[in-house]
This record gives C-alpha cells, sequence and structure tokens, in this order.
C-alpha cells in the first residue's frame, strides 16, 4: 500500500511536500496531478479568503492509496465533503469510519489536532471537497449564532475532537456536483471553486444553526386537511367521538399517517383533544346557570355516567363539577 | 421626479453619502429608508480583495433618477439588474434599456458618468460588484488567471468599459438562489461572498469563450429573441413550442431563429427551456409542497421516470434523494 503522508495549513507551502512523495510538481502553487502510475486524477488547492482555504480532489486511484494527514500548528477545522458514489474510509484513533454518498454519510468535520487517515476506494472516482477554516473564525461564527445547542462546544468536551456530523444537504450536494463538470484548466474555476465553496459552507451553517422543531414539515394541503378536521371536532362537540376512520377519510389520509399527522401538529391525539374541548364546553355550561342537575349536562354533552364524566373532568381541569356548577333554580331565587 | 446624484467606489467611501442623498440611514451593512419613496432591502459588504458587493431589492413608488459621479474612478462596476417594471441607463450618447427582460448585465467604468432612470413601480432586485481596477490585475494574478493585454483593458484612457449585455442563464439562477436567503447575518454574507465569486467566473468563463457580444445584435433581432425567452419562461409548465411556432413568433426563418438564439442565451431553445424547467422543478421540490410524480405532471413530463432521469442528467442527483436530504 502506498503511503502520503501532509499535513494543512491555510497557505500553500504544504503542498510541496505532497507533490515531493507523489514524485510529481506543484503547478501554480495550487494544483498537483496524480501521476499515471498511481491513479488518475489531481488535488486542487485555493485560499477563499481570510481564514478559509479549499482542496478539491477528483481522483481514481489504482493501487490502495492511504492519505495520512498529521497534526499541524495551526488551530484548523476540516470539513470532509464526500461525493464518491462509494464507500471510502476514514480513520481516526484506529477507527474506520465509512464515509460516501453511498451510504448517506458525507460530511465529516475533523480537528486538526487529531491524525486521521483517508483510504479512497481503489478503481473508483472519488470526489471530496474539504474546506479547511482556522478555529478563530467559526468562533465567531459560534458566538454571532448564540444558540444553546452549540456542538462545537460539544464536541470540545468530548474526548474525541471529531465530530461525524452526518449528511449533506441537498443544495450543496448539487453545488458540488456542479464542480464535477468544469474543467480545472478553465480560467474561471478558480473562482468557480471559490464560490461553491462559500455556499456551500453558507448551507451548513444555516442548516446546523435551524432550529429543530423545523422537522415537521407539513404541505399545505395537509396542514388545511388537518385544521379542516380539527374544526369540524370542536363544531360537534355535542355528539360522540366521530371515530378514527371518519376523521382520517375526512383529511384523505390513511388512519396512521392521520394520527401520527395530527400527534405531531398539534400535540394532542384527536381524542385528547376532542375530550379537553368537551370539558371546557361543560365548563362553559356548568357556568351558564341554564341547567338544573349535573346529569342534564352530562347527557347534553353525550356521556351516559356521570362518574365517568365527573372523573374526566377533574383530570383535565383539576376541579370538581361541582365547584363550577351554578344551578338554574337558584339563580331564579335569588332575583 | 427625485433626482439624487450619488457616487459608488470600490471601498466602502460612498456609503455614507449615498444614504444621505437617498434620505436614508446605516444600520450595520443596511442602508434603510424611509418607506414612502421606496421599500425593500439594500445590504453592502465588503468582499476583500478591493470588491464590494451591493444588494438590494427594493420597490420605488416614486420615478427615481440617480445620477452616478464619482470621485474614485479607479474601479468598474458590474451591475446585475433584474428589475421588472422600465428602467434605463444613459450616459453621454447612449441609452439602454435595462432590466431582467432587457439588458441585465451592465459593466461601466467608473470614470463615466452615468444616469440611471427607473419608474415609478418597478421592482428591482439588483446585485451591483464593485471592483478597483488595480485589483481586477492582481485578482487575475492571484487566482492564476490570465488575460492577454489585461494593460490596455483596463486603463481607462486607452479604453473605457461600458458593455450592456445579458447574463447568462446560470448566473441568473445564482443570483435567484441569492434572492431567497435571508439578508444579514453570517450565513448570508458567505453566500453573498460566493455569489460574487460565481459571478465573476461566470463573467470569465464568458470571456473566455468569446461569445457574441449582444450589443452588436440588431435590436429589433435580440427583442424578438428576448420575447421569446419570455414566452418560454412563463410557459414552463407547457410542453415545448416546437422551434416552427417560436420562428413565427419572431417573424424569423426557423434557422435564423434558433442560430440567433444560440448566440444570444448561449444555449440551444430547447435545452434553455428544459434548463428552466428542471430549476422550477427543483423550486418546487425545495418548497415540499408536491411530492416528484406531482411535479412530474405538473411539469407536463411524459412520465416519472422520465422526469427522474432529466433530473439527475442535470443535477447529478435523482429528485427523490434531492428531497430527502433538503
Amino acid at each position: 500500500m502506498r503511503k502520503l503522508t501532509h499535513y494543512y495549513s491555510l497557505t500553500p507551502e504544504w503542498q510541496l511536500n505532497v507533490a515531493e512523495q507523489l514524485s510529481t510538481e506543484l503547478i501554480d502553487n495550487k494544483l498537483i496531478v496524480v501521476p499515471n502510475h498511481i491513479g488518475d486524477g489531481f488535488f486542487y488547492f485555493s485560499q477563499i479568503m481570510e481564514g478559509i482555504s479549499v482542496v478539491y480532489a477528483d481522483l481514481l486511484t489504482k493501487e490502495p492509496l492511504k492519505i495520512i494527514r498529521q497534526r499541524s500548528d495551526n488551530e484548523l477545522f476540516i470539513f470532509h465533503f464526500d461525493l464518491s458514489e462509494h464507500v471510502n474510509l476514514i480513520k481516526i484513533n484506529n477507527v474506520d469510519y465509512e464515509i460516501g454518498s453511498f451510504n448517506q454519510l458525507d460530511l465529516a468535520i475533523l480537528d486538526n489536532q487529531i491524525e486521521s487517515a483517508f483510504k479512497p476506494a481503489v478503481g473508483e472516482r472519488t470526489i471530496a471537497l474539504r474546506l479547511l477554516i482556522d478555529k478563530k473564525l467559526l468562533h465567531d461564527f459560534i458566538l454571532k449564532f448564540s444558540t444553546s445547542e452549540n456542538y462545537f462546544a460539544k464536541s470540545k468536551s468530548n474526548k474525541k475532537a471529531f465530530y461525524h456530523y452526518g449528511n449533506i444537504d441537498s443544495n450543496s450536494i448539487l453545488l458540488i456536483q456542479s464542480i464535477k463538470t468544469k474543467s480545472i484548466y478553465d480560467l474561471s474555476f478558480d473562482s468557480f471553486l471559490k464560490g461553491i465553496s462559500l455556499k456551500v459552507l453558507g448551507n451548513f451553517f444555516n442548516k446546523f444553526y435551524e432550529p429543530k422543531n423545523k422537522n415537521l414539515q407539513l404541505t399545505d394541503v395537509e396542514g388545511q386537511a388537518l385544521e379542516k378536521t380539527k374544526n369540524y371536532l370542536t363544531n360537534n362537540l355535542y355528539g360522540p367521538f366521530p371515530s378514527l376512520t371518519f376523521l382520517s377519510g375526512m383529511a384523505g389520509m390513511s388512519e396512521s399517517k392521520y394520527k401520527s399527522l395530527f400527534k405531531k401538529h398539534f400535540n394532542d391525539t384527536p381524542k385528547n383533544l376532542f375530550i379537553e374541548e368537551k370539558i371546557k364546553l361543560a365548563q362553559k355550561l356548568l357556568r351558564s346557570g341554564e341547567y338544573s342537575t349535573l346529569t342534564a349536562i352530562m347527557y347534553e354533552l353525550n356521556y351516559t355516567k356521570l362518574s365517568y364524566f365527573c372523573t374526566k373532568y377533574f383530570e383535565i381541569l383539576k376541579r370538581k363539577p361541582t365547584d363550577d356548577f351554578v344551578k338554574k333554580n337558584a339563580t331564579k331565587k335569588v332575583t | 421626479m427625485k433626482i439624487i446624484e450619488h457616487r459608488y467606489s470600490a471601498d466602502l467611501e460612498w456609503v455614507e453619502h449615498y444614504a444621505a442623498q437617498i434620505g436614508g440611514k446605516i444600520e450595520g451593512n443596511f442602508i434603510t429608508t424611509s418607506e414612502d419613496f421606496q421599500t425593500g432591502t439594500r445590504y453592502f459588504l465588503d468582499c476583500g480583495d478591493g470588491i464590494i458587493a451591493y444588494y438590494l431589492n427594493v420597490e420605488y413608488h416614486r420615478n427615481f433618477r440617480l445620477i452616478q459621479k464619482n470621485l474614485n474612478q479607479d474601479f468598474v462596476g458590474f451591475y446585475y439588474n433584474l428589475t421588472e417594471g422600465e428602467a434605463t441607463v444613459r450616459s453621454g450618447h447612449f441609452m439602454y434599456n435595462v432590466g431582467r427582460w432587457q439588458y441585465n448585465l451592465s459593466v461601466i467604468d467608473g470614470a463615466l458618468e452615468s444616469r440611471y432612470e427607473v419608474l415609478k413601480g418597478s421592482k428591482t432586485f439588483a446585485l451591483c460588484i464593485f471592483i478597483k481596477k488595480s485589483m481586477i490585475k492582481a485578482f487575475l494574478k492571484r487566482n492564476n488567471i490570465i488575460i492577454e493585454n489585461i494593460d490596455t483593458l483596463i486603463d481607462s484612457k486607452v479604453n473605457t468599459i461600458v458593455r450592456f449585455d445579458r447574463m447568462s442563464n446560470e448566473s441568473f439562477h445564482v443570483l435567484n438562489d441569492l434572492k431567497k436567503l435571508e439578508v444579514g447575518g453570517a450565513v448570508f454574507d458567505l453566500n453573498l461572498r460566493g455569489t460574487v465569486h460565481l459571478l465573476i467566473s461566470n463573467y470569465l468563463k464568458k470571456i473566455a469563450t468569446k461569445r457574441v457580444i449582444i450589443q452588436t445584435v440588431n435590436e429589433n433581432d435580440l427583442a424578438k429573441i428576448i420575447s421569446v425567452q419570455m414566452y418560454l419562461i412563463e410557459h414552463l409548465g407547457e410542453h415545448f413550442p416546437s422551434i416552427h411556432f417560436m420562428a413565427q413568433m419572431a417573424n424569423m426563418s426557423e434557422s435564423k431563429f434558433k442560430s440567433l438564439f444560440k448566440k444570444i442565451t448561449g444555449d440551444t431553445a430547447n435545452a434553455f427551456f428544459m434548463e428552466n424547467k428542471l430549476q422550477l422543478a427543483k423550486e418546487l421540490l425545495e418548497k415540499k409542497q408536491l411530492t416528484v410524480s406531482q411535479i412530474s405532471d405538473h411539469l407536463h413530463f411524459t412520465n416519472n421516470s422520465y422526469f427522474a432521469s432529466k433530473f439527475r442528467e442535470h443535477f447529478g442527483l435523482s429528485p427523490k434523494a434531492f428531497y430527502k436530504q433538503l
């Protein structure tokens, strides 16, 4: 197995050593073309702005290759976006982590204080975009987004300063895919790569700091259907519970889908919501002073047992029906 | 008509003066104005390397005339202007209509005094990029881009840069993506910088391929081709209308139409149509309101698998996978 050791810095000088090991030369301080006997492809490096640089690799190896990244003095985070359609390996602390768009885990964030090794699969085209970012800069970012869930802080408290984040968002995949189609010899390539890198980073932070409660995304149609059934429930409190089959039919969904969506959207099951609304209505009726007995109200609301009604009432409002009850004839006597 | 005299430059010196002229204030990177004359967002950002980006998304409630007289003339302005409404740029003896369906990319030398007029009710979405001339050279050098006789190109005594053009479809979509984002904050700044780089890249690509400069095309023909483009964009949900039909619309022979369309947009009519259709499909997917097959039907693809394969061919990712990882 051929081994290649290197370190990263934000400035181009680290490439010299890599080029030497590959016995090839560094072109324009940015491009290393992999020699033919090892494989087919290149590494492209560019400084995007103060504190951010990018390495883009597109290669097809002919023999096993192990790219060992040594720790360096610069304080960097490495964002590794892997768009290969097969599994590559990243080795950290002697544990192999699979990465590649094939198994949907295609983004890794590495701390450059910890050594890692990257092993591209042999005979397959590996596409990877690595953003090297000064920790100071990320610190600024973190401060700017003062979110309670701050995972960089979390990863520091972790023993391993490594975090396997999971997957890239679709828009970033499209952006990285679009690099594939460009030629690195085009004079527009450098700006293009920089632009893409910045946007990918923007997408990452955007996704990362987005509040998690956005997870539940209903389409408008579904939302409307749920509202409709909820309105139906609140408008028909005097009757019995209309059954899930009926409600899901009304919403045009399967029962299980309806139930789970309803629960997510209103934080309650349809039945519970129905009972709660019913009891609230009961309280209103009790206080209205238009009924002479509790039983009358109970029947009005389609309950058959007073004790059951009382229990439910207490369960929800934490008080007894009699506490709220204003008797009809009682009010008459007063007047 | 409100007349405003202002200046731009490739540093942030102009901002204060500009804000004062339009009766606004600077808040962070925003320029806020009173809502009477115009509503919307104005945002500026120093992108480093002597590049300033100025982002506008405003609606004008009065007619405006903006006269640009620059004190420091050492820069070139790239104006990506997607105004819906009527706007013109005038300088010396020439005048051009600008906006989304007119010349939507103008490159104007800072040494030139120009007049920008925009009518009431127009909605402007624009990105202006100001680049120091000295930096153009340095920028090209740093990014290892070699253009011959660059010195004469950027010397305003020899060569005043004025160019009216239409941006490529790719640039348009890059801007459109930017428009979707909430303005302000570090994430937006990253995206704005990224967008500036992509636009520059696109522009360089255009220079490199030496595509025809649109100013040289007969104005009448240009207007017709653009109107066909507009028609295509407005009818993305339907089938491709056939070259025969479009050529008739443009009053040209089919072969003339085809070659002219390609010259101006850089794409064949069919490719242009399909690309925009797929972009629309992508936007629909992003909204998460319709399923893949609903979108495929909505956009009149013959069947889902054809849609999926086209989507994959264009974006390198199937619609389902795209949807899943949003």
